[in-house]
């Protein structure tokens, strides 16, 4: 770890979930904000808020989290929440191959109508429900390598990475936008230019 | 087949309710486990002075008068002293007699006899598209209340059958999230063929105008609410409404699941009751007087807030703010209705271009049965519909 200046950066980033009905959206922003988990999560109307930050070196990424509805019937609702994210994740149920596939239809949309600077993570959630896997790892990472999105199997039920996989969006913001502030000033953007990435463009 | 409002088993699956579960946690009154808010006393639930005892009695005892046995004399009160029933209403219903009296300003008791036998129909003959889709939530709606939190249980199985009753009904609608908090909401007060009547009420529209937009793709009546609702926080909030503009705030991003599940999902239940009394007498109104209040009662708090401060409060408000008592009244400070019809007009102007809308018109047979029924409703040939004798038997 590099010897860390006295000031510390703040970075902002609007960051979004998506996925099909109960692939474990909210309990994934529920494991990483409040280290909880529920057996039975109430299903998401609409969106959810929530923001949590992650330290990574001297700057601190503050996440603006939108945990939005998984039913298609709510799609129509979507676009706001991933317009001008910084990163989003792809939720899909290890267990549920039909997941996977909304997964894909999930990155397609975003390649097509979100922000091309968006970071993009594919999450294969309820790792831990080994038995009932029905989408292999292989078929995933290749799925991913090939869209260039960031992989990982995880479990809000076991926190098993879950940290991780904010963890690394962070550090890939980071490295994909280094902090434009060597004075040491304190940076934080506004509104919705918060996902730096998006000024380029708006 | 009237059914009996004090049952809530009118299932049409045979069923062992069995021992009903002791509640390992304590719950409220009203069924909820008690998350642990050590030293906040849920002032509803404080013992009641005998002058109170004696208040309570005596309004119970009104409205009983004004209902008649069974309903019988409401229609009659109503078209003579409208303004007292909807005074009395916006006190609240009093807890005992909620249910039946939502079911006669819903105007779903009327449809319930009117349609003998199609609930039943629905339930047992039909599948539905959405099967699936229901039971993934079904664990997942008021997860924390006892009457929902048994594994395939009571409540768990009539949420279900009205849930999936509906999907069928009306197959263009099918089942969407959101739809489980109404109807789940209805079941703690009414059987479930009554509950499933009046989900209908609202959707198709027996008194008010229909609410099936709220769930239809790409949910146009919610799209509408929330432009008029924006509007409406300009107008009566500038300032306000400003910093909402200048930090990109979306009404959508606070008010969505306010429309879709007409407050009852994530709000204190004594003031869902509350909203609920009067959204079902006076329509859709009190949403947006609810929502208006609970902006101005944070106001001042909200024009100094950031994004990423601004989201959270709108989504959470101080528990002071929503004590019924206090919220209420400001709701109704809000004169609303003139505003809400111009903004529709202005909305549906902006919206010529005809873009969706594939679905509103079904050919199914379940439609014509209900666009009849309807209109039986509200026409004045049904002075006094027959009910068929209930509430005696509470086996
Ligand atoms: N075994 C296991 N169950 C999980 C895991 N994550 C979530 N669940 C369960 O899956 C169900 C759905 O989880 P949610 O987090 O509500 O799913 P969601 O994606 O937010 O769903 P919607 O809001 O309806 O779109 C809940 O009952 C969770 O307890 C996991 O990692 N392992
Ligand atoms: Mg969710």
């Amino acid at each position: 770890m590099a010897a860390a200046p006295a000031v510390n950066k703040i970075k902002n980033a609007k960051l979004v979930l998506l996925g099909d009905v109960g692939t474990g959206k909210s309990s994934l922003v529920l494991r990483f904000v409040k280290d909880q988990f529920v057996e039975f999560q109430e299903s998401t109307i609409g969106a959810a808020f929530f923001s949590q930050t992650v330290v990574i070196d001297d700057t601190t990424v503050k996440f603006d989290i939108w945990d939005t509805a998984g039913q298609e019937r709510y799609h129509s609702l979507a676009p706001m929440y991933y317009r001008g994210a910084a990163a989003a994740i792809v939720v899909y149920d290890i267990t549920l191959q039909a997941s996977f596939a909304r997964a894909k239809k999930w990155v397609q949309e975003l390649q097509a109508q979100g922000n091309a600077n968006t970071i993009m993570a594919l999450a294969g959630n309820k790792a831990d429900l080994l038995d009932a896997r029905q989408v292999e790892i292989e078929e995933a990472k290749k799925y991913a390598e090939e869209n260039a999105l960031f992989f990982m199997e995880t479990s809000a039920k076991t926190a098993a990475n879950v940290k991780d996989i904010f963890t690394e969006l962070a550090k890939r913001l980071i490295e994909a936008q280094p902090a434009p502030n060597p004075s040491g000033m304190i940076l934080v953007d506004r509104a919705e230019n918060r996902s730096s990435n998006s000024k380029c463009c708006s | 087949m009237a059914a009996n409002n004090t049952d809530r088993g009118t299932s049409s699956f045979d069923f062992d309710p069995g021992p009903v579960p002791a509640p390992s946690r304590p719950v409220d009154r009203f069924g909820f486990v008690k998350q642990d808010q050590s030293g906040s006393p849920d002032e509803l639930a404080k013992c009641k002075s005998v002058a109170e005892q004696e208040r309570d009695g005596r309004r119970i005892r009104k409205w009983r008068k004004m209902i008649g046995v069974d309903g019988s004399d409401w229609k009659h009160y109503v078209r003579r002293k409208p303004q007292v029933v909807k005074r009395r209403i916006r006190m609240g219903i009093p807890d005992c007699l909620r249910g039946l009296v939502w079911q006669l300003i819903s105007g779903s008791r009327d449809l319930l006899l009117m349609n003998p036998g199609v609930y039943e129909q629905l339930v047992i003959y039909e599948t539905s598209a959405s099967e699936m889709d229901i039971i993934r939530d079904i664990s997942r709606t008021f997860p924390s209340h006892i009457f929902f939190q048994q594994r395939h249980g009571l409540g768990q199985r009539s949420l279900y059958n009205v849930l999936k009753a509906y999907s069928v009904y009306d197959r263009d609608v099918g089942y969407v999230q959101g739809m489980g908090f109404v109807a789940g909401l209805l079941l703690l007060y009414m059987s479930e063929e009554d509950a499933f009547w009046l989900v209908v009420a609202l959707l198709k529209g027996a008194v008010h105008a229909p609410m099936e937009g709220l769930y239809q793709v790409g949910l146009p009546l919610v799209q509408q609410y929330l432009f008029q609702f924006e509007h409406l926080v300009k107008e009566y909030m500038p300032q306000l409404g400003e910093h909402f503009s200048e930090e990109m705030i979306n009404p959508s991003m606070y008010g969505s699941q306010w429309f879709i599940t007409v407050f009852s999902y994530s709000f204190p239940f004594p003031l869902v009751l509350r909203i609920w009394d009067i959204f079902l007498y006076e329509g859709i109104k009190i949403v947006f007087q609810v929502g208006l209040a609970l902006m101005r009662c944070c106001h001042d708090d909200l024009v100094k807030l950031p994004f990423e401060k601004l989201v959270p409060a709108l989504r959470n408000f101080p528990k002071d703010t929503l004590n019924p008592n206090m919220l209420l009244p400001l709701a109704f400070s809000f004169k609303v209705s003139k505003h809400l019809d111009e903004l529709q007009h202005e909305y549906e102007k902006r919206n010529k271009d005809p873009i969706h809308h594939e679905g509103s018109t079904s050919k199914s047979v379940d439609h014509k049965l209900l666009d009849k029924s309807v209109m039986k409703t509200q026409s004045h040939d049904i002075e006094k519909p027959t009910f068929t004798q209930e509430k005696k038997d509470q086996g």
